[in-house]
């Protein structure tokens, strides 16, 4: 795996408060890296020192296994906490300033603007923008000049279910074309949806770091065996939802992307002809140890 | 430094802000210095309305005398203030949109970026000493006609010294825009500090001199608007046993100078420093 960033130890305090503590992971090529904590967790923090915005107290990272500089920043597409833009500019002439900062071309501005479908809307001031387009437009000034890294801090914060739509659909595109993205949310469910990696976080500790299918799929996996084993493992693959299953000690441990439950699941094995002689659901623990974090920090 | 300059060329071009409060100085300093001889002829008629030998009107619009008239009228305080005010506006407003913050993300370094900041204040400088140059001439055309045109001998020294007043000003200003960030802050900060603060300061600390004065020369704001120090009116001051300033002295340029060079150097470290 080429690693893209790599973060050792670092430190931040503000004060009294320490908003990210020792902090380390890594961030391979191509992954969609998910920050995943409830507000105040540092998710922010973190992002504004790995791109130079905030001095780290203590600890080091790299880009692309350089110590960071101005040029590994123009290699990378963010969008940190609000869409940041001059409100008397229109669109283009705005994409054009962040053309010039990052030393690319003007080319690919109208085809940024079409992704983000603001091409319409290309010559009106960033004023006149609504909350979505702002965000869009951010989104946008992020993919010029293909980045290698894209960094988004909350990309679908504050909007509607349609824009949020939009946002996400646009992320998986960008993400499908191979660019690495590092996404900082404190929405369990957009990570789910969006990310391969996941590190979660809480008041600036690391609590975990790993695969999000390992940890973070929202369904309950559920134990069973049979008699007849390959029947049972030909039946599963028709229950809606089924994503794959492990076998241990002549006992099968069945994943799902949504919630199942044991006695449906039961029942429609049953219809298949096969007796369950084991059948147990399985907890998810940092499911449910984040949901507590959430629900401990609303 | 071009990219740098397209830059800042793009954020200025459409600010409508811009261009009005450039206009409106333009206007201002037009008016401060073609209206400078009425002014000062209308004190001398009611002077002279209460005395038995009337003093003679002034004239300040010949050559060779236009180029120091000219200089002295445009720094003065309340016409200097509006392109510094122009320059806070333009910094601050990268801390307001935080722009600022998305040119560093975005790879440009600290340091290029003061550096379009001060490569706009030297453009900001240059322009208008040119222009006010253009407008000497041509009021010196005016009144004294081509055969008394002159320029090297007092109207490169004024306008040399006018360029520096006008460069360290904005310095100043761009030390109070980096430093505060915030643009009501920084404009009434920055007003309140040139146009009371200082001439208080002098008034409480005046020498009991009539014209020199210590104070006057080491005040970070008086430093830059004493380049020239009077208004060239031969015969005023020959009544007065006075004698005329011939040229910018060398020395006094360096008191803002060195003033200008702490702040930039200070905004560096701080810039440096400071999370944004």
């Amino acid at each position: 795996m080429e690693t893209i960033l790599s973060v050792e130890n670092i430190s931040k305090s503000f004060g009294k408060i320490k908003a990210v503590n020792q902090l380390s992971f890594e961030v391979g090529k191509g992954h969609v890296f998910g920050i995943l904590g409830p507000n105040g967790s540092g998710k922010t923090t973190t992002l504004s020192m790995l791109l130079g915005l905030i001095p780290p107290d203590h600890g080091v990272f790299r880009w692309f296994g350089q110590p960071p500089s101005n040029e590994s920043r123009k290699r990378i597409g963010s969008v940190i906490e609000s869409p940041n833009f001059f409100p008397y500019l229109d669109a283009v002439t705005n994409l054009k300033i962040v053309a010039d900062t990052k030393n690319k071309p003007y080319d690919d501005i109208d085809e940024v603007l079409m992704l983000a479908g603001l091409h319409e809307r290309r010559f009106s001031k960033f004023r006149t923008f609504s909350f979505g387009m702002r965000q869009r437009l951010a989104l946008a000034s992020a993919l010029l000049g293909k980045p290698e890294v894209m960094i988004l801090d909350e990309p679908t914060n504050g909007l509607d279910p349609q824009g949020i739509a939009q946002i996400r659909e646009l992320i998986s595109l960008v993400a499908s074309r191979g660019t690495t993205i590092l996404l900082a949310s404190h929405l369990l469910d957009e990570v789910q949806k969006i990310c391969n990696h996941v590190l979660v976080l809480q008041k600036g500790v690391m609590l975990f770091c790993g695969q999000v299918q390992e940890v973070l799929s929202v369904s309950d996996s559920i134990e069973m065996a049979a008699a007849d084993m390959s029947g049972l493992t030909e039946a599963i693959k028709e229950i809606p939802g089924y994503t794959s299953f492990t076998e241990t000690g002549g006992i099968i441990q069945v994943h799902f992307t949504t919630v199942v439950n044991p006695s449906d699941i039961n029942a429609f094995l049953h219809q298949k002809g096969i007796i369950l002689s084991h059948l147990s659901e399985k907890k998810r623990s940092l499911e449910q140890h984040f949901l507590e974090l959430l629900h401990e920090n609303p | 430094m071009k990219r740098l300059l397209s830059i800042e060329y793009k954020k200025i071009r459409t600010y409508k802000v811009f261009w009005i409060l450039a206009g409106l100085y333009f206007v201002f300093l037009a008016a401060g210095v073609l209206l400078a001889e009425f002014m000062i002829n209308h004190m001398v008629n009611d002077i002279n309305s209460r005395l038995p030998i009337p003093f003679p009107h002034v004239a300040l619009y010949y050559f060779p005398d236009v180029w120091q008239n000219v200089a002295f009228f445009a720094s003065i305080r309340y016409v200097l203030i509006f392109p510094a005010i122009i320059l806070i506006i333009l910094i601050t407003n990268e801390f307001t949109f935080k722009t600022i913050r998305q040119n560093i993300i975005n790879g440009m370094s600290k340091t290029e970026f003061l550096v379009s900041k001060l490569m706009i204040i030297l453009l900001m400088a240059l322009v208008t000493t040119v222009i006010l140059a253009a407008g000497a001439f041509f009021i010196g055309l005016v009144h004294s006609g081509f055969s008394e045109v002159t320029f090297f001998s007092r109207g490169l020294p004024f306008m040399t010294g006018f360029f520096l007043s006008l460069l360290c000003y904005l310095v100043y200003a761009f030390f109070c825009g980096f430093m505060l960030r915030n643009t009501g802050m920084a404009i009434a900060i920055f007003t309140l500090y040139s146009l009371i603060i200082e001439p208080v300061i002098y008034f409480l600390f005046r020498a009991p001199f009539m014209f020199k004065n210590i104070i006057y020369t080491y005040l970070p704001v008086n430093s830059v608007i004493r380049l020239t120090e009077y208004p060239a009116i031969p015969m005023l001051k020959k009544l007065m046993g006075l004698e005329l300033q011939a040229s910018v002295s060398f020395t006094a340029c360096l008191i803002p100078l060195g003033y200008a060079a702490i702040m930039i150097g200070i905004v560096f470290w701080v810039m440096k420093k400071k999370d944004l």
